[in-house]
């Protein structure tokens, strides 16, 4: 058979067929949509980073560290000459309204603080009211701060504001800064001070966290590889270069992007997901369809098509229906797109939205075409077994079918699975994982599906006395295979929906739950040794129980073993964050490894461990010939270190070097101090440092408490607990969102499987109302009946699914993250409720047709 | 693809040859014999008619002739040829190649227009000019200008004639025909006919006919009488065995 005729005979074929496979389309192009969504979102918001990166970086190349970069680099020697430069430092810190009146402090509040010194921004727009330069309104006595500030402290422009225990004036108010991204989380409003004025207000001293930065801008005229190059030299130039991350805007934003990307690979699988259930509604309308083609096929056979060209011939047939239904996703896709900013308004910008992203769209059409060839070829195999005896008699038998083709179709199934899971994560092992959970998922649903329109067959129906109840009962119990599979898929979107959002739920009640009893409320950082007493005085004051207060000293690991940390390092794979990336988001391994090397470590210094370390190797403060230090297991894990195990420390520039003693486990999770790294005492005491305090407050207290600290102790920091949890559930309701959202799709295309098996049954149900008109039914009385009979296929699908999302939820919170766990029977009933009305709703649209036709056109047909 | 031959035997093999060929089907529990132990040997260009009451097993022998079904016992041999071990695929290429078919209900691709019908064996086998041999043939059946036609636009009469015009598209050797005038009036049934024994004639085609009517079995070279899946007998009509007679005596 040459190509000219394949193609010839598979356009033929597919003329008396479009009509019917209208579901098809229905069904893949719900799940391609859903593809195109979250990665054309995702290309935009890339896209947006890359375009903006400059602005977004606020120059061509920033060094950021924990230390201040040396005032003397030689940029010229890094290739840089005539390159401009400011310096930035970031800290958080508390600062507070004027005192109202003598012993009344003012109100206070948390800030993110930014010392300016020299131009900024470089690119990109800061806009202040008034409208000057920032360098103009920045002088020693005054500050510049966002609007949101003014609103919480009730002040104006003009008015005081206590920064470090310094008055300075506000001059001005930020309404946009080009390098502060909405979408990350933030910790307080903005405040800006000069250099100066930064000296002034006495935070700079030493302890404060400071975050330094660094911001370059190269001359016109710079070539842009030259960026690139430089970097590679600071690198290699830069005093301590493990104290600092290079990025030029050539790499925009990487770690941003990178936990993007992180959120578009989980929400990429949520919705390949609904492609998948799509898929089960492909197969369902292949096999609905093929079944109106078996006497084509046995004809074909019988003029001599081998059945090895008649198959591809149907293959190419839902490859070029696969495309057609890809297309419509796609569109759908990119329409569902340019509605999300109109949807969420806060969390999508409009003007980032570039809905036709070429790569997304190609996602979605492989994708798409990929379910579309690959969930059809269980059904298709079935064209290898039409006898060609049927063209003389209906009933003949099929051919006897191969064992090796229902092994390579599940085989390619399953592969093909495994690919599209795997491009979606970009993980071969999270596909893997994915899917198996997926087939799981299906095979338990099927199962279940299987077991209950079983069970249902078995049931006495005569003993049903309602008419309309005993044939919704019959239509669930009837043997074939279409409704079972609308179960499923409806099942399976419900069990996601359900599932996730029972997770959600519970951790938000987790977070927002009263602390555990024990646990702090509230943290106090920065705290100078001499000013702990009177801090505690005064927190004891205002009734703070449980106050647990520990030394802190910084510090770096400068050798292991002898092995110098530079060295060690080169073995660990770099990691995107550089210096400061956060260790929840790292993977272990290297990642971490790099991370526990570079990182500024905290010591402390104590007796007794408290109650939630143990300590399960060595002996703690054991050995009197050397100076011991005791390390959490994994850290020690991380880094390779083990009993015995020397480590040389830098204490700002005074070398320390420590033995590995003890090895403890700590419970992180009851939110106590505690360190990776715990020092014998009578070692650190000398050493530079700070306190760091952990209390409860009685409800109610924290903002007084943090006003009358901001009065007296103006550089201690108070971090309260409640607002940070709050700030997580914030950024968790996004991400949920988004997964409902999603998750809708599988729902909508389970719906669209339900409507598309009851179409498919459409000539029997014609059948089915002129014999129920001709006994005397109204259509309503008929619809009626129908109504009954999808909602007990949505009812059914609804329970299993259900049940599934809640075994998920219970999966997630227990295992995963160790929660309590309970039946919650509202979302589950609203859930249940939710699939049978939309199981109805499309049920009943339709069989509207079949409804409406009358009873002799139906007969007549026979 | 080209068929393993058997060595040529000295004398031509005839067209279609069945040894003892039996089929059993399940019926229930039980096996029921639809085809039993047959002997039949057709020659190349000889026109059989298969008559017998319905359930005597005629339809079943043509798709065993044909290899669309399986035998459970016995030889199908076409051209010398033994059939019943080859693969579906060998199969479909033997019948490209070898069979054309009739059907008494029609059978016509409903996707595709009389034309298309017709052509689509001829494209099969990669002829040359396959347009021009189709609309050639639905001329010679009446309907060459009907040929942009989707078979639910034409009556059952025309529609069987596109079915004949795409029998002997392909020009295949033997031509298996199945009740062709059963779903058909008297009157249509006949003009078929006539076209089905005029092409056949033209082409030289070798024909078995199963019918259950007397009549069309009239117009056969030989007929074989079935029941209960044995032949039962075998006559030579009047007006063939005149026509042999005149041939011997001419």
């Amino acid at each position: 058979m040459t190509l000219a005729f394949f193609w010839k005979t598979l356009i033929r074929e597919s003329r008396g067929s479009r009509g019917r496979l209208v579901f098809f389309i229905a069904c893949l192009s719900v799940g391609v949509a859903a593809v195109v969504s979250v990665a054309g979102l995702s290309a935009s918001l890339d896209e947006g980073i890359r375009s903006e990166a400059r602005q977004l970086l606020a120059a061509d190349l920033a060094i950021e560290g924990r230390r201040p970069v040396p005032p003397d680099l030689d940029l010229a020697a890094v290739g840089l000459a005539g390159a401009e430069r400011t310096d930035l430092q970031e800290t958080v810190t508390v600062v507070a309204a004027p005192p109202r009146a003598i012993g009344q402090p003012g109100r206070s509040q948390l800030v993110e603080l930014k010392v300016v010194n020299g131009t900024y921004p470089f690119y990109g727009k800061l806009v202040i009211e008034p409208r000057r330069p920032l360098r103009e309104l920045l002088t020693p006595q005054t500050t510049v701060v966002a609007s949101e500030l003014l609103s919480r402290l009730g002040l104006r422009i003009g008015d005081g504001l206590r920064i470090g225990g310094q008055s300075f004036r506000i001059a001005g108010v930020v309404l946009s800064e080009p390098d502060r991204i909405s979408i990350s989380m933030t910790l307080g409003p903005r405040v800006f001070l000069s250099d100066e004025g930064f000296r002034r207000a006495g935070l700079a001293g030493y302890g404060s966290r400071i975050g330094h930065r660094t911001l370059l801008k190269v001359p016109a005229g710079f070539p842009l590889s030259g960026l690139d190059a430089a970097k590679e030299r600071l690198q290699r130039t830069i005093p301590d270069p493990t104290f600092y991350s290079i990025e030029t805007y050539r790499e925009a934003q990487p770690a941003l992007r990178e936990s993007l990307g992180r959120v578009e690979r989980f929400l990429g699988l949520v919705a390949l997901l609904s492609l998948f259930v799509g898929g089960i509604g492909v197969a369902q309308s292949v096999r609905a369809w093929l079944a109106s083609r078996l006497d084509s096929i046995a004809v074909l056979k019988c003029l001599g098509m081998r059945p090895r060209e008649i198959f591809p011939l149907y293959l190419g047939q839902t490859a070029l229906l696969g495309l057609a239904g890809s297309l419509v996703g796609i569109a759908a896709g990119a329409a569902v797109q340019l509605a999300l900013p109109s949807l969420f308004p806060d969390l999508i910008p409009a003007e980032l939205i570039r809905p036709w992203q070429p790569v997304a769209l190609l996602r979605g059409l492989t994708l798409g075409v990929g379910v579309a060839v690959l969930f059809s070829l269980p059904p298709l195999s079935a064209v290898l077994r039409v006898p060609p005896a049927r063209v003389l008699r209906r009933e003949a038998e099929p051919l006897p079918g191969h064992r090796w083709v229902l092994v390579a179709t599940g085989a390619a199934l399953a592969l093909g699975v495994w690919l599209m899971a795997s491009i979606q994560a970009r993980s071969w092992d999270l596909g893997a994982r994915f899917t198996g959970g997926v087939a799981g998922a299906t095979l338990v649903l099927s199962l279940a599906a299987l077991l209950i329109t079983r069970g249902v067959r078995r049931l006495p129906r005569e003993s049903l006395r309602r008419p309309w109840l005993r044939h919704g009962v019959a239509a669930l119990a009837r043997p074939g295979a279409t409704t079972l599979s609308a179960i499923v898929a409806l099942g399976l979107g419900v069990l996601v929906v359900l599932g996730m959002s029972l997770v959600q739920r519970r951790l938000t009640e987790e977070l927002s739950a009263e602390l555990p009893k024990e646990a702090p409320s509230a943290f106090l950082i920065d705290i100078q040794p001499k000013q702990w007493p009177g801090v505690e005085k005064l927190i004891q004051e205002q009734g703070a129980t449980r106050i647990q207060a520990v030394p802190v000293v910084m510090a770096r690991i400068a050798a292991i073993d002898g092995r110098p940390v530079e060295e060690l390092n080169r073995k660990a794979r770099p990691e995107v964050h550089g210096e400061g990336g956060d260790r929840e988001g790292g993977q272990h391994g290297e990642g971490s490894r790099r991370w526990a090397l570079t990182r500024e470590q905290r010591l402390t210094y104590m007796r007794t461990l408290p109650e939630d370390n143990q300590v399960v190797e060595g002996v703690l403060w054991g050995d009197p010939q050397r100076a011991e230090v005791s390390i959490e297991q994994e850290f020690a894990r991380d880094l390779g270190l083990r009993l015995g195990s020397t480590i040389r420390f830098d204490v700002q520039g005074v070398p320390l070097e420590l033995t590995v003693t003890s090895l403890r486990t700590v419970n992180w999770r009851t939110f106590g101090i505690n360190f990776f790294l715990v020092v014998e005492p009578g070692v650190l005491e000398d050493a530079p440092q700070q306190w760091l305090a952990a209390f409860q407050l009685p409800r109610g207290t924290e903002q007084r408490v943090q006003d009358l600290l901001a009065a007296s102790y103006p550089n201690v920091t108070l971090l309260r607990i409640r607002e940070i949890l709050d700030k997580i559930i914030q950024v968790m309701a996004r991400i949920g969102l988004g997964i409902r959202f999603l998750g809708g799709f599988t729902v909508l295309a389970g719906i669209a499987i339900l409507a598309g098996a009851i179409s498919a049954g459409s000539v029997r149900r014609g059948r089915e109302v002129a014999l129920l008109k001709t006994l005397g039914m109204t259509r309503r009385t008929v619809l009626g009946t129908f109504a009954v009979e999808y909602a007990l296929i949505g009812l059914v699908a609804a329970l299993i699914g259900a049940a599934g999302g809640t075994l998920l939820s219970w999966g997630v919170l227990r295992r995963g993250f160790d929660l309590s766990w309970s039946f919650q029977p509202v979302p589950f009933t609203v859930a249940v409720v939710g699939a049978v009305v939309l199981a109805i709703a499309a049920g009943v649209a339709a069989s509207l047709r079949a409804i409406e036709r009358r009873p002799i056109e139906v007969l007549r047909e026979g | 693809m080209i068929l393993p031959m058997k060595t040529p035997t000295p004398q031509i093999p005839p067209r279609i040859e069945l040894r003892e060929l039996t089929r059993r089907l399940p019926s229930g529990d039980r096996l029921l014999t639809i085809v039993d132990r047959i002997d039949l040997r057709i020659e190349p260009g000889e026109f059989v008619a298969v008559l017998g009451p319905s359930g005597s097993g005629k339809s079943t022998l043509l798709a065993l002739m044909a290899g669309l079904d399986r035998p459970t016992a016995g030889e199908v041999r076409i051209d010398g040829q033994a059939i019943q071990n080859l693969s579906e695929d060998q199969l479909a290429v033997l019948r490209r190649h070898k069979i054309g078919f009739v059907f008494q209900s029609f059978q016509l691709l409903t996707n595709l227009t009389a034309r298309e019908n017709v052509l689509l064996p001829i494209e099969l086998l990669g002829q040359p000019d396959p347009v021009r041999r189709a609309d050639e043939l639905l001329a010679a059946v009446g309907l060459g200008d009907r040929g942009h036609h989707y078979p639910s636009q034409l009556s059952g009469g025309e529609q069987q004639r596109v079915a004949l015009a795409r029998a002997f598209a392909a020009r295949p050797p033997i031509l298996l025909a199945d009740e062709p005038t059963g779903n058909l009036d008297g009157a249509t049934g006949r003009r078929v006919l006539e076209l089905l024994t005029e092409l056949r004639r033209r082409e030289g085609t070798t024909l078995v006919l199963v019918t259950h009517d007397p009549a069309v079995g009239a117009l056969a070279d030989r007929l074989i009488h079935l029941r209960d899946g044995q032949i039962e007998r075998e006559e030579v009509p009047a007006r063939a065995a005149t026509a042999l007679h005149a041939g011997e005596r001419g």
